[in-house]
């Protein structure tokens, strides 16, 4: 009985480092590139950036007491580019870097080595919402003094959490299909137009605001300006949950397509065509 | 005992070519292939391009689903038992894709270890010794991408030893090394047979066949043509020689007179740059340099040798002479 304890002790310790290391290196293997101080102002002018670009646009569209409404919409929407794109990246450069047949060739659990690469993005995704968010507070006095702000940290959290979902399953895609920016790329835009960033869902026609509801981000947008002009938490915790379920939803669909994925490259010895 | 067990292993690949009308195109790339390798045994696996050495390869290495067939290493089934097998090999393929080349070598050597379950306490030991084993020590905490081609195979190397695998698979593994890497590598090889370890080795280069296996397989066009130790394998031509014939632009024409020559057994041709090098197996030895000389009518010509067959001289008649 202690034996058999301390082995699954052992596997499990094992795993914990496996998913550490692979988030760990693969985001170095990303970022490695910038130079920290290039990373960092990156990190703070990128969400600049996209909330001048679409509040100013916006506003002058809709109307001045509207800001507030794209500023929260397009802080949490920085989530999708370390989600989708960060995500995706981590995962198709075993493409290009030929490393496939390496990883697919040791014993390693593939739970692990998958979800690993997932992992620092969440953080990432994460603090550039938190950066966006203060721009948003400094240069268009968005107000946060009736915000439960520990509710607005876990939705930040849910948020990322589940377009990293999304952006797992594509970054498999990316592993069967060489069109990895095309697909990426709509995907991203999607995001921004039905995502309810910078259009308010009830304005869609209907069949879009259904397929907004298959989508991570929307609900987590909609919690975010809840939270902000004052709701409560137990008004956005549906939100969150659905919000999270969705995102699982699709990572674990990254998974099963990704060893769905190994099995058909071993079948038709496709693991280092590129 | 046996480390590896081959049986009538196939495997075919299937290629879709064209665009509109789609046909399927099958490539029997190992038709029929039996054999096993001895605990501790160094295993050569020689044949031209395409003869189905990588492929076989891939199949011990858990890479590749035969198509038929029963491949075995440790008693483990490569398919059955993928992961098992897993931890007990190691494998190569020759040339530089296959690392993070954003990611220093000790950074890449870290992040395979804890794929392999290597402890945390005994990489930290290992991966010092294994890149001072493969002439990186110092160079560790440099990028992949500022690293040569041959460096990033010897990272290879120390990549394959990170889990002290008893078995290993090095296809090409001295391919676009200088000669002197390539010797230094050879040592690497001779060390790890003296630990005992079981390999399987493919190349090119039939010098480095000879000196290091104790036996070789010759496949060609997925089947084994020959199994012995280079030595039997030399005998097998010991009733011929080779003429060496130095030429300058020599034509194919020609060379196709020369084999088709009544007393030619098989002939080769070796580019050297401005020169090619044909080598004529033939039993006459001496005798024959007058009628391939006529052959040649006329050309210019710088050396010709007579001399003893090589264990290239034994492929190049198993393998008729292409290469
Ligand atoms: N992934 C693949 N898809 C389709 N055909 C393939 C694939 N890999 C190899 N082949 C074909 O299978 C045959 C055997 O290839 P293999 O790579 O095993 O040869 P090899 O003996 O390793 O040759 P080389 O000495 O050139 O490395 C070749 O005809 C090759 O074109
Ligand atoms: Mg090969």
């Amino acid at each position: 009985m202690q034996v058999w304890k301390r082995c699954e002790m052992k596997i499990f310790a094992n795993n914990l480092r496996l998913f550490w290391q692979g988030t760990v290196l693969s985001y170095v293997a990303l970022f490695a590139w910038f130079r920290p101080v290039t990373y960092a102002a990156s990190k703070v002018l990128m969400p600049l950036a996209q909330i001048i670009f679409f509040t100013y646009l916006g506003s002058y569209a809709t109307g001045k007491d509207s800001v507030d409404f794209y500023v929260i919409g397009n802080a949490i929407q920085i989530t999708a580019v370390s989600g989708i794109f960060g995500v995706t990246f981590s995962i198709s450069g075993d493409r290009w870097n030929g490393t496939l047949p390496y990883l697919f060739g040791t014993p390693a659990n593939r739970m692990m080595m998958f979800f690993g690469r997932a992992f620092m993005h969440i953080i990432d995704g994460a603090l550039g919402v938190v950066i966006a968010l203060t721009w948003g507070a400094l240069l268009f006095g968005v107000d946060f003094s009736q915000t439960n702000l520990s509710a607005l940290g876990l939705t930040i959290l849910v948020t990322t959490i589940s377009t990293c979902g999304l952006g797992l399953l594509m970054g498999c895609l990316s592993l069967i299909t060489a069109n990895v920016m095309f697909v990426n790329n709509t995907v991203y835009f999607l995001l921004l137009i039905f995502s309810g960033a910078n259009v308010a869902l009830d304005t869609l026609p209907p069949w879009m605001q259904t397929f907004s509801q298959v989508l991570p981000l929307t609900r987590g947008i909609a919690s975010a300006r809840t939270l902000i002009s004052g709701g409560s938490f137990a008004e956005v915790a549906p939100l969150l949950i659905s919000e999270i379920g969705i995102g699982l939803l699709y990572g674990w669909l990254g998974y099963l397509l990704f060893k769905w994925f190994e099995i058909q490259a071993k079948r038709n010895g496709s693991l280092e065509t590129v | 005992m046996n480390s590896i067990e081959v049986k009538n292993l196939k495997r075919i690949y299937r290629a879709t070519i064209g665009v509109i009308r789609r046909t399927v195109k099958e490539v029997i790339a190992v038709d029929d292939i039996s054999f096993e390798i001895k605990e501790g045994e160094l295993f050569g696996l020689l044949g031209p391009n395409g003869a189905g050495k990588t492929t076989t390869v891939k199949v011990l290495a858990t890479l590749l689903i035969p198509n038929a067939g029963e491949v075995k290493v440790n008693g483990l089934d490569v398919v059955k038992d993928a992961n098992e097998v897993r931890k007990h090999i190691g494998f190569i393929f020759g040339g530089e894709r296959g690392l993070y080349w954003r990611l220093s070598g000790v950074d890449n050597l870290r992040y395979f270890a804890s794929l392999y379950h290597v402890d945390p306490e005994v990489s930290k030991k290992r991966i010092p010794y294994l890149l001072e084993l493969v002439g990186l020590k110092g160079r560790g905490n440099e990028r992949v991408q500022g690293y040569s081609r041959g460096m990033k195979q010897r990272l290879h190397v120390a990549r394959t030893l990170l889990h002290d695998p008893d078995i290993l698979f090095l296809d090409e593994p001295t391919i676009g090394l200088d000669p002197v890497g390539a010797r230094e590598f050879r040592e690497v090889i001779r060390d790890l047979q003296s630990e005992k370890k079981t390999i399987l080795l493919t190349t090119h280069y039939m010098f480095e066949a000879d000196s290091l296996c104790d036996r070789v397989a010759v496949i060609d066009k997925g089947l084994i043509v020959a199994m012995d130790t280079p030595s039997a394998l030399k005998r097998h031509v010991s009733d011929l020689s080779v003429v060496e014939v130095e030429t300058f632009g020599v034509a194919p024409k020609v060379v196709d007179q020369i084999r088709e020559l009544s007393f030619v057994d098989a002939v080769s041709v070796r580019d050297q740059g401005q020169r090619q090098l044909i080598l004529v197996q033939t039993p006459l030895g001496a005798e024959a340099v007058p009628a391939v000389m006529s052959a040649l009518n006329g050309m210019r010509v710088g050396r010709v040798t007579v001399r003893e067959p090589t264990l290239e001289d034994a492929y190049v008649r198993l393998v008729g002479g292409k290469e």
